[in-house]
């Protein structure tokens, strides 16, 4: 059987400065909207990518434009995998998110309001990873394509 | 940091509307909190009721659900309800995955959330 080579469909770069991540999801969404993703799986991709970003600027970037978010975006099969990368390190990007977010502890005040974006990553997309590379520090978000249709919740 | 976001609050017989649009992010802040304000004391004895529309907007993040969690909370703790209209299936997953349905009723809009809180059925 023939083993098709993982297929890269856009890379780019965004300064890490507040409100870049409606950049990213944007171009992201235009990317992968041919490929077969159902309009609710493509909504919870650009809520992944959007919240990753998010986390990468603020979180791993410091909110300095100088250093750039890295977006790759690849096909693998019936798998659409997006890498976000700053450069903090080991820094969790979440650096608010030590634990599960608990709605009823947040009303109660026992838990700060914040806190979410990790959780709904990890809720929107079919796989998710870290991974660090001295500096680099790398969100890869996977959402399989077509046939998804036992995980739609809607 | 400049909001996006735009909130108009209106009065009706037993409930406060809160209209939002554009983007409910951690900018927002000032313009949620505001127009809850305006809302609640316009005529506070009306205002069991706080009902969130959000049919004209586009794009909630995780630090807008931060935003609409504090609103929840501070409602709470004036024994008010709070209930929202107008989200789209996706967002409404999202508060469904919060939790947040659990404490927000949902309106598919803000004429059925009226009508059910003005005529509520018997």
């Amino acid at each position: 059987m023939t083993q098709v080579a993982p297929r890269r469909l856009d890379t780019f770069t965004l300064a890490s400065e507040p409100g870049n991540e409606r950049l990213a999801l944007a171009r992201v969404a235009g990317t992968v909207k041919d490929l077969g993703l159902s309009d609710a799986r493509l909504e919870r991709l650009k809520t992944a990518v959007a919240e990753a970003t998010m986390n990468a600027i603020e979180h791993g970037n410091g909110n300095r434009p100088e250093i750039p978010v890295e977006v790759a975006v690849t096909q693998d099969g019936d798998e659409i995998i997006v890498a976000i990368t700053d450069q903090g390190g080991e820094v969790n990007p979440g650096a608010d998110e030590h634990e599960e977010p608990d709605l009823i502890r947040k009303l109660d005040g026992d838990q700060s309001p914040r806190g979410w974006g990790l959780f709904l990553i990890r809720n929107m997309v079919d796989a998710m990873d870290i991974t660090t590379d001295g500096q680099r520090h790398t969100i890869w978000l996977t959402m399989r394509t077509g046939g998804a249709a036992h995980d739609e919740r809607m | 940091m400049t909001s996006a976001c735009e909130a108009t609050t209106r009065a009706l017989p037993g409930a406060a509307v809160i209209e939002l649009s554009g983007e409910v992010d951690g900018s927002a802040a000032a313009v949620l909190t505001d127009a809850y304000e305006r809302a609640v004391t316009a005529s506070p004895e009306n205002h069991d009721t706080v009902v969130l529309d959000f049919a004209a907007v586009d794009y909630i993040n995780s630090t807008g659900i931060a935003l609409i969690v504090s609103v929840l909370a501070r409602a709470r703790a004036e024994r008010r309800k709070v209930v929202a209209s107008g989200l789209s299936p996706h967002y409404r997953e999202i508060f469904d995955i919060t939790r947040l349905s659990d404490f927000i009723e949902l309106f598919p809009d803000l004429d059925r959330a009226v009508s059910e809180l003005t005529h509520p059925a018997a």
